[in-house]
């Protein structure tokens, strides 16, 4: 939808699993958009280059957010999110909006 | 003639020298991030990274450095004999959502610096606060300050809209904490 305006959909992706997931990774995102990871490392690379993305190295992990200091990031985040309310529901479902547990769970707790 | 050596050479030095051979090329460029606390703050930071904000191609900014013995090593330029790196920042340049226009000349032995005005230099150290709760950033507007002419309440009006009022009080409480300047 956007990309001819990000360059390639990979960035779409990226950017639309942002708004409404907050953080990401590039195995998670690998999984989750089903996109090759070496499209996904480059995108989260080439946005955190633009100061739109901001990382974190989380143990092994490298965490990716919006940069809370990028200074279009409300014009930006208000854009992505009309658009992506565009989505066809199936499509926010299959990518973006899974249905996995995102609250903590205490250690040692049995399912 | 000035002679330079890139082993011992200052970072304001340095800074300079770079803006003047940017502009020998007409690329006009303004120095931001820990550059400017250590220069502010006369050394008492030490930073390592010129940061800078072009809006020019790296074509350009690739021609201009290599007359000064800088090479790209992937994301930012050095020279093998200089401990300092230059890197470029995205444009514009802002301090959160407030878009920088306004920047100060620093006169230096090899030329004019454009870079951050003290005020602007405390802001985007704040927003690392802010934002991610870093003390060190804490610490380097606190350095600014002490050694600078800073305008206060155009601080608090920036923090106000940023929504961070709390943060900038805690700024203030480590302020008071200083002594070295008297704050309203």
């Amino acid at each position: 939808m956007l990309e001819s305006l990000f360059g390639n959909e990979s960035v779409e992706r990226v950017l639309f699993y942002l708004v409404q997931n907050k953080t990401c990774y590039a195995l998670q995102l690998k999984k989750q958009l089903q996109f090759a990871l070496s499209s996904i490392q480059q995108a989260l690379l080439r946005l955190e280059s633009g100061g739109i993305l901001v990382s974190t190295l989380v143990g092994k992990t490298r965490v990716f957010q919006f940069n809370p200091r990028y200074p279009f990031l409300k014009e930006l985040s208000s854009f992505l999110q009309t658009a992506y309310e565009s989505l066809p529901e199936e499509i926010k479902k299959k990518y973006y909006e899974t249905r996995i547990r995102k609250r903590p769970r205490r250690t040692g707790k049995p399912l | 003639m000035i002679t330079i050596d890139f082993k011992t050479i200052s970072i304001s030095d340095l800074a300079a020298l770079v803006t003047n051979k940017f502009a020998e090329h007409n690329i006009k460029t303004i120095l931001v991030g820990g550059a400017c606390v250590a220069i502010y703050s006369n050394n008492r930071y030490l930073s390592y990274d010129l940061d800078f904000v072009t809006f020019e191609t790296k074509g350009k900014i690739r021609k201009a450095l290599a007359e000064l013995g800088f090479e790209p090593k992937g994301k930012y330029f050095a020279r093998a004999d200089c401990p300092y790196f230059i890197e470029f920042v995205s444009p514009p340049v802002a301090v959160g959502q407030e878009l920088i226009r306004k920047f100060k000349s620093l006169p230096t032995p090899f030329g004019q610096i454009v870079l951050l005005t003290p005020t602007d230099c405390v802001k985007d150290r704040l927003a690392s606060f802010f934002h991610w709760q870093d003390k060190q950033a804490l610490e380097q507007a606190l350095m600014v300050f002490q050694d600078q002419e800073v305008d206060l309440q155009d601080i608090e009006n920036w923090a106000k809209t940023e929504n961070h009022l709390n943060k900038f009080k805690e700024f203030i409480k480590e302020l008071k904490k200083t002594k070295i300047k008297s704050i309203k």
